[in-house]
């Protein structure tokens, strides 16, 4: 994958690097906003990772002006700020995914790959697979085997997330995000619970598990 | 040049400002009493000239020049005359008090003139006075002339423009004086003020502006002054507390977190142990660190804000019934039972995700220090008074009365509570949030003891009627 970062701060933009290198990915880099401008309009990417406080020109004015111009490449919005205000002008800026600082890598390098996955399911589907795993979209069923998987709700909810974001490690912050729209941090296991139910539902009484848990990431669900 | 300090004063320069405004008008109002007064004096004189010659013309006519003569010798002879002078054809003095016609061009219509007379009294002292006369020529050609000395009404008129130049400069002595006691008394309130306020610009934020309880604006002002420098006060004193608290609550998980690293570090160095274990920790210890910090975040910028951002109106039932969802599960797991008792139609105006932090914290701490096989209950209802109340009611050991306010306070942990993880914020949040929003947080005991359980805690977040 093809990542920009665009970041002022050199030795965040450092680790950056090194890490979504060590994680696979081609990295280039932009040190404020409007040398991101010039890379994003002369390359390819697949996402963008970019710093909302920038000199020169800040990165919200950077997506705004870029998704003027129809580049949809994917946004991950970096923030020292975290209010809820900021988040909101950040997503309605035209940014896909926001993220406050300080994070844990495994979240950045999570919603990096979430949101590149995301582009390419861009047309309508009404039936994800995953392995031996079906989900009826439509029918709002779910089978493995063959054999019907009854869920709640919720838990369809969940599932459809992990099958969207299959083969890719996803937070539990981004699943509090994603399926139950809260942005808060909770101090308990909440997340916990609710997959270990999904799990038993999903891979009790079948011979090989699908839903894995990432140590110091969160889940994933493995075809 | 500098003025001297009380010409740079405002009320001074509004009482300059009032004075001169204050002067123009008596000056037009003294104008005015003076035309009034003065011309009217002469205006009397002038009718009672003209009655006299009118009574002197019409005795000519009546009965001819030696009737008018003896009319005027009789009348000049009276205690308070008018002045006379009689002249015939060829302008000769026949009779009458003065000798000749102050008028110097005659042109044989009435004409008025104004002159002056001398008289000497007694004593020999020769005064002259203003006077005032008509002459007419009679129908005959002779000539009549009758005048009256207005000394006294100029004597009036003079006390007039006296008593008006007096009162002028009584005024703006008197405007003067005011506006400096004025301007003295302003000067001195503010000066207690601007004590304070050096004072606090030079970093004593325990000084405090006197009320004199007058209940004046500069009371207000004083008053407005001290209430706000005692939240200053309490804001920084929270500041420091935090700050302190802080330091206390992130030196132990990062000295924990140093002292993992480098025996993993020495361990790899030896060769010897795999420091995935000592790695994983630390990135434990990180995280618990970065929640801390998160949490400081909040609460600070929720108290400086004042109030939450960007809020929304929407159910409270249906609020809460989306948090017993996400939390039924973990009370499930630890053997907790749990209900929800959600009202319908409870409209809230709230941040939608402070107010899910916050219940989430309460419900959180209720799971937390709720042993299992013990119950918990959510439940939101509209009080009497119209507030909505979301209350998160645990058989768990409850917080004793006398530590109720205290647990709300940032990084107050209770000493049984010490080996569960958690920074203390938790309260502190919902707090802040409940401010935030107007609203209050409130602790009670719960259901009570029963056997093993209890007495329990019943965490209420109370908020205004939306």
């Amino acid at each position: 994958m093809r990542i920009l970062i665009v970041e002022d701060d050199l030795q965040a933009a450092d680790a950056m690097e090194r890490g979504l290198t060590e994680a696979g990915h081609a990295c280039a880099r932009a040190a404020d906003g409007e040398e991101g401008l010039g890379a994003a309009r002369n390359g390819e990417f697949d996402v963008m990772i970019v710093d909302r406080m920038m000199p020169k020109m800040n990165g919200v004015q950077l997506i705004e002006t870029l998704r003027r111009e129809g580049d949809q490449t994917p946004v991950l919005f970096l923030s020292a700020l975290g209010e809820v205000g900021d988040r909101v002008a950040g997503l309605q800026a035209g940014g896909d995914d926001y993220l406050v600082k300080p994070y844990a890598f495994a979240e950045l390098i999570a919603r990096v790959e979430a949101l590149s996955r995301r582009r390419e399911t861009g047309s309508v589907q009404t039936l994800l697979k995953v392995g031996e795993l079906e989900m009826d979209l439509i029918g709002r069923t779910v089978h493995r085997q063959g054999k019907e998987i009854d869920l709640q709700p919720r838990e369809f909810q969940l599932l459809e997330f992990m099958m969207r974001h299959a083969g890719q490690s996803v937070t539990r912050t981004m699943l509090l995000e994603k399926v139950w729209e809260y942005h808060f941090d909770p101090q308990t296991n909440v997340i916990d619970v609710h997959i270990s139910r999904l799990r038993s539902k999903i891979d009790k009484g079948f011979d090989r598990p699908m839903l894995q848990t990432v140590r110091g990431a969160g889940y994933r669900l493995d075809a | 040049m500098r003025l001297p300090r009380i010409f740079r004063t405002t009320p001074f320069r509004l009482t300059l400002l009032f004075l001169g405004l204050f002067a123009s008008a008596a000056s037009a109002f003294l104008a005015y009493i003076y035309v009034a007064t003065a011309g009217e004096a002469t205006r009397r004189t002038e009718q009672e000239i003209t009655r006299e010659m009118r009574s002197l013309v019409g005795a000519y006519d009546r009965a001819g020049f030696d009737a008018v003569n003896q009319s005027v010798i009789e009348r000049a002879a009276s205690e308070r005359s008018f002045l006379y002078l009689l002249m015939n054809k060829d302008s000769k003095r026949v009779s009458g008090t003065i000798e000749e016609s102050p008028v110097e061009k005659f042109t044989g219509q009435p004409t008025w003139t104004s002159f002056q007379v001398t008289d000497a009294d007694l004593q020999g002292h020769v005064t002259r006075h203003p006077a005032r006369g008509l002459q007419e020529r009679l129908s005959g050609g002779e000539m009549l002339f009758v005048g009256a000395d207005i000394g006294e009404d100029e004597a009036y008129v003079e006390k007039i423009t006296r008593a008006l130049q007096g009162a002028a400069a009584l005024v703006v002595i008197l405007g003067l004086a005011f506006g400096a006691l004025f301007t003295r008394n302003v000067t001195r309130s503010m000066a207690g003020l601007t004590t304070v306020v050096e004072a606090v610009r030079n970093g004593d934020l325990a000084a405090r502006a006197r009320v004199r309880g007058t209940r004046d604006e500069f009371d207000e002002l004083a008053s407005g002054i001290n209430e706000m420098l005692d939240r200053l006060e309490r804001s920084m004193a929270g500041h420091r507390h935090a700050g302190d608290a802080i330091a206390h609550d992130l030196r132990s998980p990062l000295t924990r977190l140093r002292a993992r690293l480098e025996a993993a570090y020495l361990d790899v160095e030896a060769g010897k142990g795999d420091p995935t274990q000592a790695l994983a920790q630390a990135l434990d210890d990180t995280d618990g660190v970065l929640k801390t910090f998160a949490a400081v975040l909040a609460i600070a910028r929720l108290q400086a804000a004042g109030t939450a951002p960007d809020p929304i109106v929407f159910d409270a039932g249906a609020f809460a019934g989306d948090m017993a969802e996400l939390y039924e599960p973990l009370c499930e797991d630890k053997g907790l039972d749990f209900a929800a008792e959600l009202g319908n139609d409870l409209p809230v105006r709230a941040n939608r995700e402070f107010l899910a932090q916050a219940l989430a914290n309460i419900l959180d701490n209720a799971i937390k220090y709720t042993p299992s096989g013990g119950a918990i209950m959510l439940r939101v209802r509209r009080r009497s008074s119209g507030e909505v109340e979301f209350s998160v009611t645990d058989t768990g050991p409850g917080v004793p009365d006398a530590d109720r306010e205290r647990v709300v306070e940032r990084f107050v942990r209770l000493e049984n509570s010490r080996s569960e993880p958690g920074a203390g914020l938790g309260l502190s949040l919902v707090a802040a949030v409940a401010e935030a929003h107007g609203g209050r947080l409130e602790l009670a005991e719960g259901p009570g003891k029963v056997g093993e359980m209890g007495p329990g805690l019943r965490v209420a977040l109370v908020m205004p009627r939306a």
